[in-house]
């Protein structure tokens, strides 16, 4: 299990309470589990993820994340309508676990509220909360 | 509670393990992967901590009776198809029940001697085992010894197995000599009469015994728990050229689910322990309606006619559900509950049947997906091949009732297939 300064945890990303990260690209944000989730998680063997089209509000349930060791469930971040599934984790869940904020992103939505975006937490506030649950 | 741990505890950590709670214990659920973990036991080999494990020693002249009278397996019928009786070197499986016919813990007894037996039981349940064999020992001449944290275990478990193990003994040949399934040389204690029998290169005492809770050939290594860290690092060493691993429980508990062997505690409990994939514990007699002996608990499970059925499943995919989980037949009623459900990352579905990474037989560009498996306990019986459905919080998913999970397992294969000298 990684130390928290072992954790890769990008400056140019919001995080949330459970552990999703969000990032914004042009009109969308992209969206995934951080380094810290993958790593507690352990092998990733199944994602189960909603289709293109479909509409969440913030803190919504958007799909699971299947370990080796539990099935646990993804939040949205912020609300809006996905644009984008990831479709290469279908084969190769394991993409999560390796590149967690790469090619293991999971979908891209179109907000409905562009500002929920800048209340996600910011690195040094999330890293905080990684501090205070140890 | 206080976290017990093994003589490997600091190196476990030191080595990045994912800890967690098991039996009192602290131990590794894995070091980088769980699948790999499983795999490797498939492919190469594993090599475990299992030192949270504990040992009830029984002896004195009225060892055998005390131990008839207590488990399950009767220890004067129990090897092979002419059931003979158990002979020092050999080794049975059966469990401890109590007058319910409900299990106290089930348990593998290594015969040391005529007068000697080691009752291996499960994490923190020595003194449990202890107690309850005192209990019943009135009037015997036995002497009752919980010997937990006195010894080290090591489970090396995979094909590659024999070849590690063959580095670190002193004598390899001797020690594999007449070594089948179930059987056992030597102990890790210099008390015990047959301490001299098996060495390792560093001089250590240990007991070498084909067995394991994997279903894959192998051995478990019983070593003195001063010598527990230095032969871990020596057996280590001898399987880093095969790729041998060094495994945490979650592929130590996936690896038993596909391999059809209960958990003590979570599949076998406090419920008769009848109507299961394990009658080779019980003592049935030819019409499978008695016991050829008598034992605690025995007349409650002829009496418990209604006792639930336990049964193996195997899932469409890898999806599992997460416990507390429920069974639900064809009409979508509820008839029972799930007992385990984890994934076998070593299998999956070609054609109409399943394959491991192992099988011989698997067809070309076979990968192995994993599969979902475990066991239910339900209000009937059923056939194989029986649909059901599993219901979790979260999910339902299509699972159907066999007779056996993960194919082409070694565990019971001949050590010569293994290792040339």
């Amino acid at each position: 299990m990684k130390e928290l300064s072992e954790l890769n945890l990008p400056e140019d990303l919001r995080y949330t309470k459970d552990h999703e990260w969000a990032r914004t690209d042009g009109d969308k944000v992209t969206i995934g589990i951080t380094d810290f989730a993958q790593d507690q998680l352990g092998d990733i063997v199944f994602v189960e993820l909603p289709e293109t089209g479909d509409s969440f509000a913030a803190g919504d349930e958007f799909g699971t994340v299947e370990s080796v060791k539990a099935v646990s469930e993804l939040y949205m971040p912020l609300g809006g309508e996905v644009v984008a599934i990831n479709e290469s984790l279908e084969d190769a869940p394991e993409l999560v676990n390796n590149a967690p904020y790469d090619k293991g992103w999971m979908l891209a939505v179109k907000p409905s509220d562009p500002g929920e975006f800048d209340q996600l937490m910011d690195r040094a506030a999330y890293l905080e909360m990684l501090k205070g649950s140890e | 509670m206080t976290d017990l741990t093994t003589p490997l505890h600091a190196w476990h950590i030191e080595h990045g393990a994912n800890m967690a709670a098991f039996g009192g214990y602290d131990m590794p659920l894995w070091y980088s992967s769980a699948k790999n973990e499983h795999l490797a036991v498939l492919q190469t080999a594993g090599i475990f901590d299992t030192s949270h494990m504990a040992v009830v020693r029984v002896e004195g002249p009225g060892a055998f009776d005390l131990l008839q009278a207590t488990f399950t397996n009767d220890l004067a019928g129990c090897i092979g198809p002419s059931r003979k009786p158990l002979v020092p070197g050999r080794a049975v499986y059966g469990a401890f029940l109590n007058k319910h016919g409900h299990v106290v813990d089930d348990s593998i007894i290594f015969m040391m001697s005529a007068s000697c037996y080691l009752a291996v039981v499960n994490a923190g349940m020595g003194p449990a085992v202890t107690q309850h064999l005192q209990a019943q020992a009135s009037g015997r001449e036995t002497a009752v010894t919980d010997l937990s944290g006195s010894f080290g275990k090591i489970d090396v478990q995979g094909p590659q197995a024999a070849n590690i193990m063959a580095a670190v003994l002193a004598d390899p040949v001797a020690a594999f000599e007449k070594l089948p399934y179930f059987a056992f040389k030597g102990c890790f204690s210099e008390r015990m009469p047959a301490a001299g029998e098996i060495r390792l290169r560093d001089g250590h005492p240990v007991l070498l015994s084909r067995t394991g809770y994997t279903g894959e050939f192998g051995f478990e290594v019983f070593t003195p728990a001063e010598a527990l860290v230095s032969i871990w690092e020596s057996i280590l060493a001898a399987g880093e050229a095969a790729g041998a691993l060094p495994c945490g429980l979650a592929a130590r508990d996936s690896l038993r689910g596909g391999a059809v062997l209960p958990l003590s505690h979570q599949d076998i409990g406090d419920w008769p322990f009848s109507n299961h994939p394990w009658p080779f514990a019980l003592p049935y007699n030819e019409g499978g309606h008695g016991f050829r002996k008598t034992f605690v608990g025995d007349q409650a499970l002829l009496a418990a006619g209604d006792a639930p059925h336990t049964l193996p499943f195997v899932g469409r995919d890898l999806r599992k559900v997460t416990l507390p989980a429920r069974v639900l037949d064809d009409t979508g009623r509820e008839v029972g509950d799930v007992l385990t459900c984890v994934t076998d990352m070593g299998i999956g579905r070609a054609g109409d049947r399943i394959y491991s990474v192992a099988s011989p037989d698997a067809p070309e560009g076979f990968t192995a997906k994993g599969l979902s498996c475990g066991f239910v306990r339900v209000d009937r019986a059923l056939a194989v091949g029986t649909a059901l459905e599993l219901k979790d919080q979260r999910r339902r998913i299509p699972v159907w009732i066999v007779d056996d999970i993960r194919p082409d397992r070694t565990a019971r294969r001949p050590l010569t297939g293994f290792w040339q000298e």
